[in-house]
C-alpha cells in the first residue's frame, strides 16, 4: 500500500505509559512530511525519546505502551509492529547514546545494519562504498574496533548502520549529545546531506534547540509529554519564548511554556 | 628417568584430552552466555536430555545409530524453539537475574521430561569406540591413551572450528555478535532478536547433545550428567564465559591440572583431590584475573 498523503508520519494525540502506570506522554501530536527534517526539541525528561520509541515500537521493550491516540507511518496504523518490522518497513531509529557494538569492527557494525535485507556480498560492499561517501572518516577506520574509535566517530557509525537498512525515515535521537560544537556541525552537515541526496524523512529529537533548529524544516516543542509549540522552523528560532527558554537569551526568570502560562493566567485573573 | 617423563606425558595427554570433553560442555554455556549474557543452569539437563533421548531412539525402537543422532538433534531444535517461544519470549523484558532463575526451572522440566518418556534407569551408550588404549600409539610412542579420549578431542576440534566459522563468516553469526554486544541495538536495526536465541538454543542443544554421547560413552547416560556438566563452571571461569576459544583452553587446562595434580600431589592429600582442585584454581582467577583468559575484556573508553 503506497501514501497518497503528504506526510510520511502522522501521529495523533498519543498517550505513552510505562508499566501500564507512570504516564510519560500526554497528548502528543506531530507530522513529519516526506522528505523533510522534522525537529523535536525539549529538556531532559520531556518525552522526546518516548515519543520515538512509541515510533519504532522499541517501547515495548521498555515496558511502555502506547495508550491512547493514533500513529501511522506511509499510510499504516503502527501498533502491533516489531522493531524488526519497522526496519523492513523503512522506519530505523538511531538509539540515544550511540549504542555501537563496541566488539564489532566499524565495517562489521555498518553492515550488521543490512541484516534485514537480502542482499548479496557484492550488493553490500556496494552498499558500504556509497555509505562511506558520506561518512568517509569511517573508512579510513574501517578495520578498528569500534569501542576504540571517538564519540563524533560512534555518532557516524551509529547513523551509518542505521543507513544500510536503507531507511525511507530516520529517528534520530539526540545525535549530537556530548560532541564538540565542530563535530555537531560535522553530524548535521552529513544528516542534511542523507536528507536531500538519499531522500530519507528524518524526525531528529534534540536537546541543541539553536543547531537542530537552523537544520531542520520543522519543530515541535515538548514539555512534560505535552506539544507546546510547533512552528515552521525558522518562525520558531524568531519566536521570543523560543529564544527566551531555549535558546539562552532570558530577561525574566521564566525557565518553561508552564511557567509562561501561569504567568499569562494570573495577569487574565488581576485584568 | 626416561619412564617418569613417559607416566608425565601420558597424565598430561589423557588429561589434556579429557578436558576436551570439559569443553564441549563449556560450549554450550557460552553459546547462550554469548546471547543472552545468562548463565544457563539448564544446559546440564539439556546434555542428560539430549543423549538419553539418542538412546532411547536407538534401544527402544531400534533406529540405527546416524538417524537416531539427526533425530535426537532434531529433538534439540525443538527444545530450543519452545524454549524461545515460552520462557524467553515472556521473559523479554525481564532482569538477566529472572531469566537465570527460569534456567534452574528449564533444567528441572527437562530432566523430568526425559525421564518420564525414558526411564530412570542408567543406559549403556556404544559409540563403538572402546575407552581403552588405541594399541599403535602405545607400541610406537609407549603412551597409553585411550581412543574415547582421541575422538572426544577430534569432535571437539571440528565443532570448535565449525562454530568459530558460523560466528566470523555468516550473517547470523554476525548478528549474534551484534545482540551479544547490545541486544536493544541490535533489534533497533532489524535484527530479529527470536532468529538469534532460537540459534544458540539450537547450537547449545547439540553441543550438548555431542558431549552428552562422549560423556555417556565414558560413564553411562544417567542422571549424573547433570551435575558433570556442572564441572564447566571452572572452566568458563578460567576461559572467559563469552569466548569460545576460551572454553576449549579452559577446559584443556581443566583437565591436565587436575589429572596433573592428582597424580603428583594427590598422595599427600589422600587422594580424589581432582573433585575440588578445579575450583581452586577458578577461586585464584576470579582473585587476578575475573573475566578469565579470553573473556571479553569490558572496554571502556577514557
Amino acid at each position: 500500500m503506497s501514501n497518497t498523503s503528504a506526510n510520511i508520519l502522522d501521529i495523533k494525540n498519543i498517550e505513552v505509559r510505562y508499566d501500564n502506570v507512570i504516564l510519560a506522554l500526554h497528548d502528543v501530536s506531530l507530522k513529519v512530511p516526506k522528505g523533510k527534517v522534522v525537529a523535536l526539541l525539549g529538556a531532559n525528561g520531556a518525552g522526546k525519546s518516548t515519543t520515538l520509541k512509541a515510533v519504532s515500537t522499541m517501547l515495548a521493550s521498555e515496558r511502555g505502551k502506547v495508550t491512547n491516540g493514533s500513529i501511522e507511518y506511509d499510510g499504516n496504523a503502527i501498533d502491533k509492529q516489531t522493531p524488526s518490522q519497522m526496519v523492513g518497513l523503512g522506519m530505523v531509529q538511531v538509539l540515544e547514546g550511540r549504542r555501537c557494538f563496541g566488539h564489532l569492527t566499524v565495517e562489521e557494525n555498518i553492515i550488521s545494519g543490512a541484516y534485514s535485507r537480502k542482499l548479496s556480498k557484492g550488493d553490500i560492499n556496494q552498499e558500504l562504498e556509497k555509505i562511506y561517501t558520506y561518512f568517509i572518516r569511517l573508512k579510513e577506520r574501517r578495520k578498528s574496533q569500534a569501542a576504540f574509535t571517538s564519540g563524533g566517530e560512534q555518532q557516524m557509525i551509529a547513523v551509518a548502520r542505521a543507513m544500510m537498512a536503507k531507511p525511507k525515515m530516520l529517528l534520530l535521537d539526540e545525535p549530537t549529545m556530548g560532541l564538540a560544537p565542530q563535530l555537531v556541525a560535522e553530524i548535521f552537515n552529513i544528516v542534511k546531506e542523507l536528507n536531500t541526496k538519499e531522500g530519507v524523512s528524518i524526525l531528529l529529537a534534540e536537546q541543541n534547540t539553536n543547531v537542530a533548529l537552523k537544520n531542520s524544516d520543522y519543530g515541535y516543542i515538548i514539555e512534560t509529554g505535552r506539544v507546546m509549540l510547533d512552528g515552521t522552523a525558522e518562525s520558531l528560532l524568531n519566536d521570543d519564548k523560543v529564544k527566551e527558554l531555549y535558546l539562552g537569551i532570558s530577561k525574566k526568570g521564566r525557565k518553561n511554556f508552564r511557567d509562561v502560562l501561569k504567568e499569562e493566567s494570573l495577569k487574565k485573573r488581576s485584568n | 628417568m626416561i619412564d617418569e617423563l613417559l607416566f608425565f606425558m601420558e597424565v598430561l595427554v589423557g588429561g589434556l584430552l579429557a578436558g576436551t570433553m570439559y569443553s564441549l560442555v563449556a560450549l554450550g554455556f557460552v553459546l547462550i552466555f554469548k546471547a543472552s549474557a545468562t548463565f544457563n543452569f539448564s544446559q546440564g539437563a539439556m546434555v542428560f536430555f539430549s543423549v538419553l533421548a539418542f538412546c532411547g531412539f536407538m534401544q527402544d525402537f531400534n533406529i540405527p545409530f546416524v538417524l537416531a543422532f539427526i533425530l535426537a538433534a532434531l529433538l534439540m531444535v525443538v527444545v530450543g524453539l519452545c524454549t524461545e517461544r515460552l520462557v524467553l519470549r515472556p521473559l523479554m523484558n525481564a532482569s538477566e537475574d529472572t531469566v537465570l532463575m527460569a534456567t534452574i526451572g528449564l533444567g528441572y522440566v527437562l530432566e523430568g521430561l526425559a525421564q518420564a518418556a525414558w526411564g530412570v534407569e542408567v543406559r549403556r551408550l556404544d559409540l563403538g569406540i572402546g575407552d581403552f588404549p588405541v594399541p599403535w600409539i602405545a607400541d610406537n610412542l609407549k603412551l597409553f591413551i585411550s581412543a574415547l579420549d582421541i575422538t572426544a578431542g577430534l569432535v571437539a576440534a571440528i565443532m570448535i572450528i565449525g562454530l568459530f566459522l558460523l560466528f566470523k563468516y555468516t550473517k547470523i553469526g554476525l548478528g549474534l555478535r551484534a545482540v551479544a554486544d547490545d541486544a536493544g541495538a541490535a533489534s533497533s536495526i532489524g535484527i530479529p532478536l527470536k532468529h538469534i536465541m532460537l540459534l544458540v538454543w539450537s547450537a547449545a542443544g547439540v553441543v550438548a547433545l555431542v558431549a552428552g554421547c562422549m560423556w555417556g560413552a565414558r560413564a553411562g547416560v544417567q542422571f549424573a550428567l547433570v551435575d558433570l556438566a556442572l564441572k564447566a563452571l571452572p572452566v568458563l571461569i578460567i576461559g572467559g564465559f563469552s569466548s569460545i576459544p576460551g572454553a576449549i583452553i579452559g577446559g584443556l587446562i581443566i583437565g591436565a591440572v587436575e589429572k596433573i595434580l592428582e597424580v603428583y600431589i594427590g598422595p599427600f592429600f589422600g587422594g580424589a583431590i581432582e573433585g575440588w582442585a578445579p575450583y581452586v584454581l577458578a577461586i585464584f582467577f576470579l582473585l587476578y584475573r575475573p573475566e578469565g583468559l579470553f573473556g571479553e575484556k569490558i572496554i571502556r573508553r577514557v
